[in-house]
């Protein structure tokens, strides 16, 4: 699925798939794989955190509730705490990218201010995570200037990408047609079988790397690669069979409905049990929003950009106090039109990727899932 | 090397006026190369205070120098009018889309002001002034709230002198002093004189004024492709990046802050 044509994201495109190769990884040579990685790159890999019994969804189905983080490789002390992280770990991937505070004041980019002096490699990163990535590479790629933060970050990454062989109670990418694997968009990919990894080399960046672990790779058999496709197709089922309960709208129904749901009661319905506390926003990987703010530091002027979020009470707020957005259930109505017709018209794709972070963070159970069905229903199946 | 998106360049304050008890007209000389378009917005920064987003008011013609005429309203405009000549501030831009010239050449150009919305007007009039033969006639339309709050009041006379312009002014609350019109700007909207089918009108002031006069011109018949209006958000990168100044689908720091009604015309709530 390719959603640019336009030439910012032409170098993130280039040579996927035109030379993509499958090997076989032992169970015991992953940690060979990221050493080596680890020699060129700051790698942060998945650890798995709080193995808290599975769980019953409400609609009887017991599902893995245990989180995973991403942490650097190297300040992992006991190796076998790194996990094959079986869905999305909790932090966004935009972290990694834009930083949540981060100077960006001087003529150009300090590389000494961009933290490690080694590029960014990241284990881990689900489909959901990649077609953020999307998102945030339009905003911060696109246009007619570049941030050059996040550019020098991101041209320079090693992306590793992973199947999900599970999904957790508020996954639901595959309502907006995201598969839980990625064929594109990555450097490596990592399919778990039962013995071992299938590893998907598709760049020129991976190649070499994959070139120097040839002993450790075995080309991928052809039954290797039926028994991964059969694994996709079979967590493809059990994730569809899921999201028919929930009733989900569809992708291409989003616009539609989120701009006709315009006076639709479920905005204050929805906000009574909202704190306020800006996690769904901070923990999305398709939001991007900053405030530019000024700050005297011991080295003088500091220019930070940090992340900003529009269910804030003071977002749109202008000097001479005027609020457009003044009331939660604008703000919240705000983010939807933001995410479904904003960037529907620009991007040409709704920017939430179904990873389900923000209906997990929500103190107040404000659930995406149940707001878009809600106004599904209320433009499609009401009385009159 | 990468441009640095988000660092302005440092300039010098040269002149502070003082247009009304809240309203300051500052010039800056930036110390690199810098120019923009009438209707273009700037960054204005006080290193180490603050940010914000203001359009000059100045000709854009001189290359040198800008001015920004500033109403103090917040922290970072406070501080503002706390400085002197020779402090150095810093700004980045220009940003947006201007006034669309071009297109008002050869028509009838009604320009409708409220309170220190008159400032890039003020930028507007002198781009115009400065090719009058390109339009047929300019007509300022200008109110504030009373006649101390009336910006740039040494120039509105001078410029009702000029060849092809016609002047007229308002104040909301009148006083002694005062011998014009008293009454919102819209109670100066009769009788204009221009020819609707040639005409073009520009509109900026604050949002509820804007909302009125926006309202007056689709009764006296300007099409919505002919009415422009200056969009006021809280643009924090001014690049289309940060989020804070979305409208509908626009954004008003890259699509904007000049929009015609016809844009704008099916977005909700755009006056608030």
């Amino acid at each position: 699925m390719i959603f640019f044509t336009n030439p910012p994201y032409s170098f993130l495109l280039t040579d996927y798939n035109s030379s993509m190769e499958t090997y076989f990884l032992k169970h015991q040579d992953i940690l060979t794989f990221y050493s080596r990685i680890d020699e060129e790159f700051q790698l942060y890999v998945p650890i798995k955190v709080e193995a808290k019994p599975r769980l019953l969804c409400e609609h009887g189905l017991l599902l893995p509730s245990e989180d995973y983080l991403l942490a650097p490789f190297s300040r992992i002390q006991e190796k076998s705490d790194i996990a094959y992280n079986e869905y999305r770990c909790v932090e966004p991937t935009r972290t990694l990218f834009v930083y949540p505070k981060e100077n960006v004041s001087g003529d150009t980019p300090d590389p000494k201010k961009q933290g490690p002096s080694k590029p960014l490699a990241i284990s881990g990163v689900k489909n959901c995570d990649l077609f953020s990535l999307k998102v945030q590479d339009f905003v911060f790629l696109g246009g007619d200037e570049v941030d050059p933060f996040y550019q020098a970050r991101r041209e320079s990454a090693l992306i590793i990408a992973g199947d999900c062989p599970a999904f957790k109670e508020a996954c639901f990418c595959r309502a907006f047609a995201i598969d839980p694997y990625s064929q594109e968009g990555f450097d490596f990919n990592l399919s778990a079988l039962n013995d071992g990894y299938l590893l998907d080399v598709a760049t020129e960046k991976a190649h070499g790397i994959a070139d120097s672990l040839k002993n450790i790779l075995s080309l991928a058999t052809r039954g290797q690669l039926a028994g991964r496709a059969q694994k996709r197709e079979a967590l493809v089922k059990k994730l569809d069979a899921h999201l028919v309960l929930h009733k989900i709208p569809g992708k291409g129904s989003l616009k539609d409905i989120v701009v006709s749901g315009y006076n639709s009661t479920v905005w204050q319905e929805q906000m009574r049990t909202c704190v306020e506390c800006g996690g769904c926003v901070f923990i999305c990987d398709t939001c991007h929003c900053f405030l530019l703010a000024d700050t005297l530091s011991k080295e003088g002027p500091q220019r930070l950009r940090i992340w900003d979020g529009c269910l804030y009470k003071n977002f749109t707020r202008v000097a001479g106090g005027a609020n457009p957005l003044k009331m939660r259930y604008m703000r919240l109505r705000n983010r939807y039109l933001k995410k479904f017709d904003f960037f529907i018209d620009t991007m040409g794709t709704q920017a939430c990727c179904g990873c389900g972070r923000c209906i997990e963070v929500c103190p107040g159970k404000i659930d995406i899932r149940y707001i878009l069905k809600r106004l599904y229903e209320e433009k499609h199946l009401s009385a009159h | 090397m990468k441009k640095n998106i988000y660092q302005p360049i440092e300039a010098v304050i040269e002149d502070v006026r003082q247009e009304t008890a809240s309203i300051k007209t500052f010039a800056l000389r930036p110390k690199s190369l810098f120019s923009f378009c009438t209707g273009q917005f700037i960054e204005l920064n006080i290193p180490g205070v603050g940010e914000a987003p203001f359009t000059p008011s100045s000709d854009p013609g001189v290359k040198d120098r800008l001015e920004v005429t500033i109403m103090n309203v917040g922290n970072m405009t406070s501080r503002l009018h706390a400085m002197h000549s020779g402090e150095t501030v810093a700004l980045r831009g220009p940003y947006g889309k201007g006034y669309p010239l071009e297109s008002f050449k050869g028509k009838d150009i009604l320009i409708v002001g409220g309170g220190v919305g008159l400032a890039p007007l003020r930028s507007l009039l002198f781009s115009l002034f400065g090719e009058i033969d390109h339009y047929n006639k300019i007509v300022l339309r200008y109110g504030a709230r009373t006649s101390a709050d009336m910006v740039y009041k040494d120039l509105l006379p001078e410029w009702a002198k000029k060849k092809k312009v016609d002047v007229m002014t308002t104040v909301d609350i009148g006083d002694p002093q005062w011998k014009g019109n008293v009454g919102l700007v819209t109670t100066i909207l009769k009788d204009l004189p221009v020819e609707l089918h040639r005409a073009v009108a520009v509109v900026c002031g604050p949002p509820i004024m804007m909302k009125f006069v926006n309202l007056k011109l689709l009764d006296l018949g300007f099409t919505h492709e002919n009415i422009y209006l200056s969009m006021e958000k809280n643009m924090s990168c001014g690049l289309g990046k940060c989020g804070h100044c979305r409208l509908g689908r626009y954004y008003v720091c890259k699509d904007g802050p000049v929009f015609t009604y016809e844009q704008l015309k099916d977005l909700h709530d755009i006056w608030d």
